[in-house]
């Protein structure tokens, strides 16, 4: 689990940071401003000041807050000026919003407050859906409410461009005021601030509410406060009932808000939904007892926590703060009195309670919390030290962090502009409707109001003393700063040479809105020596009895050399039998299942003795129920992979046998824990016979499937397998009993360097016999269907009756000119060697040794895909040597690791990251196991968790009588259907895939649908296969809405969370050719923006801290190799390439964009020294051409459309999902699932010819960087 | 918690050569049989480990003996097959004895009175997870034991059996954690071989004023009044300073026990 962080106010008002991966508190940077209050959620703290003014805190932010501004510049054409900007009245604003309906000039789009600054100025958008715009930007139109193309043309009456402009937020960790509600801040401040809702359900992604109270008791709701605008844009009063004076209130993360009044009771705001945020009525709930008064009050997720005056603690009962429109459910049904007296309680979003204790005014955590039972079972006192410093300037932000903002202060221009438009806004007052000014910085409130129109650069919060920024920069503002250390060093000192006191502030305020604890161990090391055993500290690693005992433990091992001859005891069991029962499918894919019995035979010979070798074998019988008769039997050999294939409730395995007769033997079982029981004795077993039991190499090949299965395939061990002689690869074909005609497969094709020898005995009434080596077929589309047209490499055709062998090709299935030279060496009735060498021009071809011709190569050799024979000969046999190991997709053992990814993608040193299906980003540890192995077979394994999304959609067809209806046209869709409205789902039938698998939550509306939706949910379409929009219109008769319902997963692999940020893609280079190297990460955050890792290496594989690249266009997929090429896909389905990286600047300086392929809007890329690929949205593949020195992006796209070898891979294959592109292979996913690998990718056909495919296994990503 | 893997790990992979010699007057063919040489490892069970022993000795002792109870002797010694190897190492050999360990193997004359029978490994086994949860009642009063299934029993002994450390610990560090809010074990579980026998006490791993307490402390508490008592264990003596808690977590034998052997 990523670090969260849980905060404090000391006595003085300063605050307090305590991460849960560390062990101290740590002091906020100090701005001059004290605190009284502090609330929270992750990454937004707010705060009540000493002065009683509301402060915001912004930390922690992998990728800025950027917003991008829009405006559309309109124009007609009039018949004498031409495109004017004079427009017809009932036309839109010259500049207006996409559909015309609001007015945006550029003059009055300004920034919100002061805490945002414009990044650049106004610029045109020069690409429309991702194809690039000449004539400065325009698209044009008939007329306005009408589509836009890029041409113009005759009809073109209107034209319009799009205007961009980014402004950002800048006030990222400092303290930022907020606008008061008066204009004299003292009029009328607040005594209390709450922020919350950051789950509230169904509500827009980045959602949060901020309540306050102010000093008149009245309560204000903050409008506008979403994670993209953290300060949020006015106060808006809610009233109270008559009587009800508020004190403090508090918001719980699915927005229901507790308040406790001046006399003693509750409120509680009823009605809080996705439509209506800041809720409906207030209901009253009476404190614990007549006269004791409710002081404080803290919302968690499903638990209310109150204090009372006399310090007692109390919890309410039966809320649930999910069910925010349920009256009963959010007020609970009665108060428990808790143990202990505490000034001041915290509930955490997931229920977790923190309190200060009423009499010592130390930090407690409530331990046992648990979702059975939310009161918890004791308080225990948090014994965190604290730091002593006041610098305490690195927090526990990390000081790199620090670094950069400061790098950015004086890397930012100043622009003169900026502070115009700045000190405008301020007049203008829009923030509050109290006539009041913007947000002001920090500081001593007062004294700041006087002082800033002489000094506007004050204004700025990143200047203000109340920033981090400011506070190091200007030593002088702080003296407190600098009285510790003296020396500017201790800023960036690390956390060993800060001295360090044992914990005995006494603390004012505690916050865990932003703080998550898993209840379950380890919990964070904050209770000191205390906690778990006490022998756990750090402390003991050093301690001179621990290196005693390690030294005297060393010392007694027995020297091996004088014992290496000693027997071992021996393993237990050496061979077993698992036996057990299952079903298995007769025949194809459509077969019917009928019972079977499964043996598994394990046979080990030898001894484990240090002399002894050990010889494994193992099968797989399949018998009818009866056991009489046998179905299948398989050497363990021959599995290439075993993977789960279930479908919900039906519990599958399909074991991969791509050489035999049925090539892939599916098995149900009839309960999960049986299927995980043969998965794991599959794996261990084939395990062993092919030699990984242990950690993968660096080099491996990983892929993931749409099961989110992770399976790794190790090429060193198929090399370690693979004949070898004199640097060569060597394949051998026994080919006798083997009739002609008859084909050899050549894996790699004949690039310069390989040998095939063939040797056989022609018939004694041979007329012509032919030897080949063929290309692959070009498939020339006509109509639907192709033409196959043959190649021909070589063509080696000996005719005895005109004693001459014939050298010819094929291309495209057309004869060239034949060579006929030399006579012929072959005879009738004789046994014949053939050996045929190629070398970078030509075929060097010799008969019983003897050199007999030579032929130039006029298709490429890497080409070659088969040697095949016919004509009156016997075969004996084929040895095949080649520089390139023979890498056959049928024979690759994908071995299964534990855990749960859609992506996974490697590097050449062996760093290798996977993301999630909720975006989760998670590194490798260099572990095995987890999973079905469980913690047998296991190692460097973690939980793991994942969640996806089920969705149906709810269709309904209008009538003239009773509206929108279930009742469709008899040749309507179902009623509750997919997306493609084929098949049928209803939300009662669905069923989770495996007992892995739970429900985190109930079915619900999906508002955040493409193409947007309407309050309900409902989206609407004149018919049915059309496109839906959110806002009925009169000729729609149709509607539809998306109900979802969320699952979760829960298994284990060998996998680390990185951090909070949610990730799309991510790419790994290492920058240089060393083990250790710093490598180069890029990756694009769930919103589009690109970033890069920085401190990434083998020994450090999470990398230290993310860096934001700019982007003009939300990304949607990054490829990075070699470090220096960088290529990306926008989200309009354009590409982008990166220039200006160097190793000393990683992320580069701009991005250049490529115009797409013809009609292709690309969605994925991936780049490396075999050039260039994109798929896109047809999934048709694209390769770059005329890739140069001179010209790196190269010129053009070539198209490669899915031809029948793999359209046939698999059932329901359409076309190309995935590339992975290495130095010297390109592989791709098929939509059906299949791996497969371009052959004949070579310097002078870049493209490739043909596919080599592998099994059909449910594959949907693979990462092949990492082998070579 | 047990979390210093290191330690962990290197009493794990203790091992211990050991020359087995059959007895002169057992064989029963005209050749003298060779020694056979064992690599054991110091936490097992000599039962555990002895079936190719057996198998190398059999045929040269008389027919009508091969069907009875192999047993060790070391020094005129029976040794007992309920201890780890690794104490009855500690206890017997001296500190000028050589490696490899010599002991001999008897197929006759099983000393009813010196050692108990063992018909199968099955008894080990029972043997071994009685002495687990005896410590587990020490330690948490009985709590983490029997809420464990049978498979983790299982998995435990599998674990030893095989020398599987990642198998074994998955399952022990439930055992070596304190249970629930509390700091530390309830009692320290150990054995104090002396003599011919083993001293147990209830001893706590923290004093009143909850200070740590150390080996130097337990010693005290079963010793009085006597200072200068060393203790052997893992054929190493651990030092006076140790703390009681840490040494309970990484240096017990599986069966969750400290063996600790007075020199």
């Amino acid at each position: 689990m990523p670090s969260s962080f849980l905060f404090g106010i000391n006595s003085e008002g300063r605050v307090h940071t305590l991460s849960t991966t560390g062990t101290g508190w740590r002091e906020l940077p100090y701005g001059g401003q004290e605190f009284k209050k502090l609330t929270a959620v992750p990454h937004f703290l707010w705060a009540l000041g000493g002065d009683y003014q509301i402060y915001v805190y912004v930390h922690g932010l992998d990728v800025p807050i950027r917003v991008r501004e829009e405006t559309y510049e309109n124009e007609r054409w009039l018949p004498i000026e031409g495109f004017s900007s004079r427009l017809l009245p009932t036309d839109r604003f010259h500049f207006s919003n996409a559909d015309g309906t609001v007015d945006r000039s550029i003059d009055k789009i300004r920034l919100p407050s002061m805490a945002w600054q414009w990044e650049g100025d106004w610029r045109k958008e020069l690409t429309l859906d991702g194809q690039p715009l000449d004539h400065d930007g325009w698209a044009y139109a008939v007329d306005f409410p009408s589509t836009f193309y890029p041409k113009k043309q005759w009809s073109s009456c209107v034209r319009r461009r799009l205007w961009v402009r980014f402004r950002k937020y800048s006030a990222m960790n400092s303290w930022c005021a907020i606008a008061p509600l008066h204009k004299d801040a003292t009029n009328e401040p607040f005594i209390d601030v709450s922020i919350g809702g950051q789950n509230i359900p169904g509500a827009d992604p980045g959602t949060l509410m901020v309540w306050g109270v102010t000093s008149h008791n009245r309560v204000m709701i903050r409008s506008g406060v979403c994670t993209s605008f953290p300060e949020g844009s006015r106060w808006t009063a809610i009233p109270t009932p008559e009587g009800c004076e508020v004190l403090q209130l508090n918001v719980g993360p699915t927005g229901l808000v507790w308040a406790a009044l001046l006399d003693g009771r509750a409120l509680v705001r009823v009605g809080v939904s996705r439509e209506c945020l800041q809720g409906t009525s207030w209901v009253d709930v009476k404190p614990p007892s007549d006269g004791l008064k409710i002081i404080q009050l803290s919302v968690g997720t499903n638990a209310v926590w109150a204090i009372t005056q006399d310090k007692h603690v109390w919890f309410r009962k039966e809320v649930n703060g999910m069910a925010t429109m349920c009256e009963s459910l959010c007020t609970g049904s009665g108060w428990v009195e808790m143990f202990g007296r505490m000034a001041q309680i915290s509930v955490a979003a997931n229920n977790q309670i923190f309190a200060v204790g009423a009499d010592d005014r130390l930090a407690y955590y409530r331990f046992g919390v648990t979702e059975e039972d939310r009161t918890g079972k004791k308080w225990r006192a948090l014994k965190a030290p604290m730091q002593v410093s006041r610098a305490s300037s690195s927090a526990s932000f990390g000081s790199d962090r620090l670094h950069r903002s400061f790098n950015n202060l004086q890397s930012r221009p100043s622009s003169m502009i900026e502070q115009h438009v700045t000190s405008i806004n301020g007049e203008h007052s829009h923030s509050a409707p109290t006539a009041a000014a913007a947000s002001l910085p920090a500081g001593d409130l007062g004294a700041r109001y006087e002082t800033q129109p002489r000094h506007p650069r004050a204004w700025s919060p990143v200047h203000s003393a109340g920033s981090v920024v400011a506070t190091e920069a200007r030593p002088d503002t702080d003296g407190s700063v600098w009285s510790v250390g003296e020396s500017s060093s201790c800023i960036f000192a690390e956390d060993e040479e800060l001295g360090w006191a044992e914990f005995e502030a006494s603390w004012s305020w505690i916050e865990a809105g932003a703080c998550t604890v898993d209840p379950s161990p380890p919990l964070p090391n904050w209770f000191g020596d205390s906690s778990g055993c006490g022998s756990s500290s750090s402390l003991d690693v050093d301690a001179p009895w621990r290196q005693s005992i390690l030294r005297e433990l060393r010392r007694r091992t027995p020297p091996d050399d004088q014992f290496a001859h000693y027997e071992r005891p021996g393993e237990a069991a050496a061979s077993w039998v698992h036996k057990g029962e299952a079903r298995v499918q007769r025949g194809g894919d459509a077969g019917s299942w009928i019972d079977c019995l499964l043996e598994l035979e394990w046979v080990q010979e030898g001894s484990l003795g240090n002399t002894g070798s050990i010889m494994c074998t193992g099968s797989l019988t399949i018998l009818n129920a009866d056991g009489a008769s046998t179905l299948h039997i398989v050497s363990l050999n021959d599995i290439t992979c075993v993977q789960m294939c279930s479908d919900p409730g039906t519990p599958r395995l399909a074991i991969h046998v791509p050489r035999y007769h049925t090539p892939v033997i599916r098995l149900a079982f009839n309960s999960d824990a049986l299927l995980e029981e043969w998965q794991a004795h599959f794996s261990t077993t084939c395990g062993k016979l092919r030699g990984t039991t242990e950690k993968s190499s660096d080099e491996s090949v990983w892929a993931a499937t749409t099961y989110g299965d992770i399976f790794v395939w190790d090429p060193t061990r198929m090399e370690a397998n693979q004949l070898r002689e004199d640097e060569c690869y060597v394949q051998k074909f026994d080919l006798t009993g083997k009739e002609s005609p008859f084909k050899v497969a050549l894996h790699v094709g004949c690039c310069p360097g390989t040998v095939i020898t063939f040797t056989g005995c022609i018939g004694d009434e041979a007329e012509r016999i032919g030897i080949n080596l063929e290309a692959p077929p070009t498939y020339k589309p006509k109509h639907k269907t192709f033409t196959e047209l043959e190649n021909t490499c070589l063509h080696l055709n000996p005719r005895f009756k005109d004693e001459c062998v014939v050298r010819n090709s094929m291309i495209e299935g057309e004869w060239m000119s034949e060579e006929t030279e030399g006579g012929n060496p072959f005879v009738r009735g004789q046994e014949f060697n053939l050996r045929i060498e190629t070398s970078e021009d030509a075929f060097l071809i010799f008969v019983n040794e003897d050199k007999f011709c030579l032929y130039r190569h006029r298709l490429p050799p890497e080409s070659a895909c088969f040697l095949s024979f016919w004509g009156k000969l016997k075969p004996f046999k084929v040895v095949i040597k080649s520089p390139r190991i023979i890498l056959d997709m049928l024979n690759l053992y994908w071995r299964q690791l534990g855990g749960h990814l859609r992506r996974v993608e490697s590097c050449k040193v062996g760093v290798t990251w996977g993301i999630g299906y909720d975006h989760t980003p998670w590194v490798y540890t260099g572990g095995w196991g987890g999973g079905f192995l469980g913690t047998l077979d296991s190692h460097n394994v973690h939980p793991m968790t994942d969640s996806q999304d089920f969705r149906v959609y709810e269709n309904q067809r209008w009538n003239p009588v009773t509206g929108y209806t279930s009742a469709g046209l008899p040749t309507d869709r179902y009623m509750w259907s997919d997306a493609t409205g084929k098949l049928k789902r209803t939300r009662d039938q669905v069923k989770l895939l495996s007992s892995r698998w739970q429900w985190v939550s109930d079915w619900m509306v999906d508002f955040h649908v493409p193409g947007g939706a309407d309050k309900e949910g409902w989206q609407y379409a004149v018919d049915f296969p059309a496109s839906f929009h959110a806002n009925k219109q009169f000729t729609d008769y149709v509607r539809r809405r998306r109900w979802y319902r969320r699952c979760a997963i829960a298994t284990t692999g060998p996998w680390q969370e990185l951090g909070h940020t949610k990730l799309l893609e991510v790419t790994l280079e290492p920058v240089e050719d060393y083990e250790d190297t710093v490598i180069s990460v890029w990756a694009i955050a769930s919103g589009g923006a690109a970033m890069v890792r920085v401190g990434v290496s083998k020994c450090n594989p999470m990398g230290h801290v993310w860096e934001h690249v700019n982007t003009d266009q939300p990304l949607n997929s990054i490829s990075c190799s070699p470090y220096t090429q960088v290529w990306a896909i926008g989200k309009k389905g354009c590409a982008y390439v990166r220039i200006g990286i160097t190793k000393e600047k990683l992320e580069g300086e701009k991005w250049v964009a490529v115009e797409p392929p013809n009609g292709g809007q690309l969605k994925q890329v991936s780049v490396n020294k075999a050039g260039i690929w994109a798929v896109d949205l047809h999934g048709r593949l694209h390769v770059r051409k005329e890739v140069s020195e001179k010209f790196p992006e190269g010129t053009h796209w070539q198209t490669i459309l899915p031809d029948p070898t793999i359209l046939n891979s698999a059932p329901n294959t359409r076309g190309f999902k995935h590339v992975s592109v290495g130095e010297n292979q390109v592989w791709i996913v098929t939509d059906g699932g299949t791996i497969a690998r371009r052959e004949g990718i070579c310097k002078t056909n870049p493209a490739g010819v043909s596919w080599d495919i592998g099994i059909p296994g449910f594959f949907q990503y693979v990462s092949i960087k990492a082998f070579s | 918690m047990a979390n210093d893997r290191e330690i962990l790990r290197e009493i794990w992979e203790g091992k211990l050569p050991v020359c087995f010699r059959l007895d002169k007057d057992e064989v029963a063919d005209f050749r003298e049989p060779d020694p056979f040489y064992l690599m054991v490892p110091r936490l097992s069970y000599f039962p555990l480990v002895t079936d190719k022993v057996r198998k190398h000795f059999l045929k040269f002792v008389a027919n009508e003996k091969a069907e009875q109870e192999m047993w060790l002797e070391y020094n005129g010694q029976p040794l007992k097959w309920q201890y780890p190897i690794g104490v009855l190492s500690d206890l017997l050999l001296g500190p000028d004895d050589l490696l490899p360990w010599n002991i001999t193997v008897h197929f006759n004359k099983f000393p009813e009175t010196e050692i108990y029978r063992f018909s199968n490994k099955e008894m080990v086994e029972s043997y071994f997870m009685a002495c687990l949860k005896e410590a587990d009642v020490l330690k948490h009063r009985g709590q983490i034991a029997s809420s464990m299934q049978k498979k983790d029993h299982n998995q435990l002994w599998l674990g030893l059996q095989n020398e599987k450390f990642d198998q074994f610990w998955a399952v022990n560090r439930k055992l070596m954690e304190a249970s629930g809010d509390q700091d530390y074990f309830k009692y320290i579980p150990f054995r104090c071989y002396i003599d011919d026998g083993y001293r147990q006490k209830l001893v706590k791993p923290v004093t009143e004023d909850n200070h740590k307490k150390t080996l130097q402390d337990l010693l005290e508490e079963i010793f009085p009044g006597n200072k200068n008592i060393k203790v052997k264990t893992h054929g190493m003596i651990p030092p006076m300073e140790t703390p009681l808690q840490w040494l309970s977590e990484h240096l017990s034998y599986p069966d969750n026990f400290l063996h600790l052997c007075v020199v």
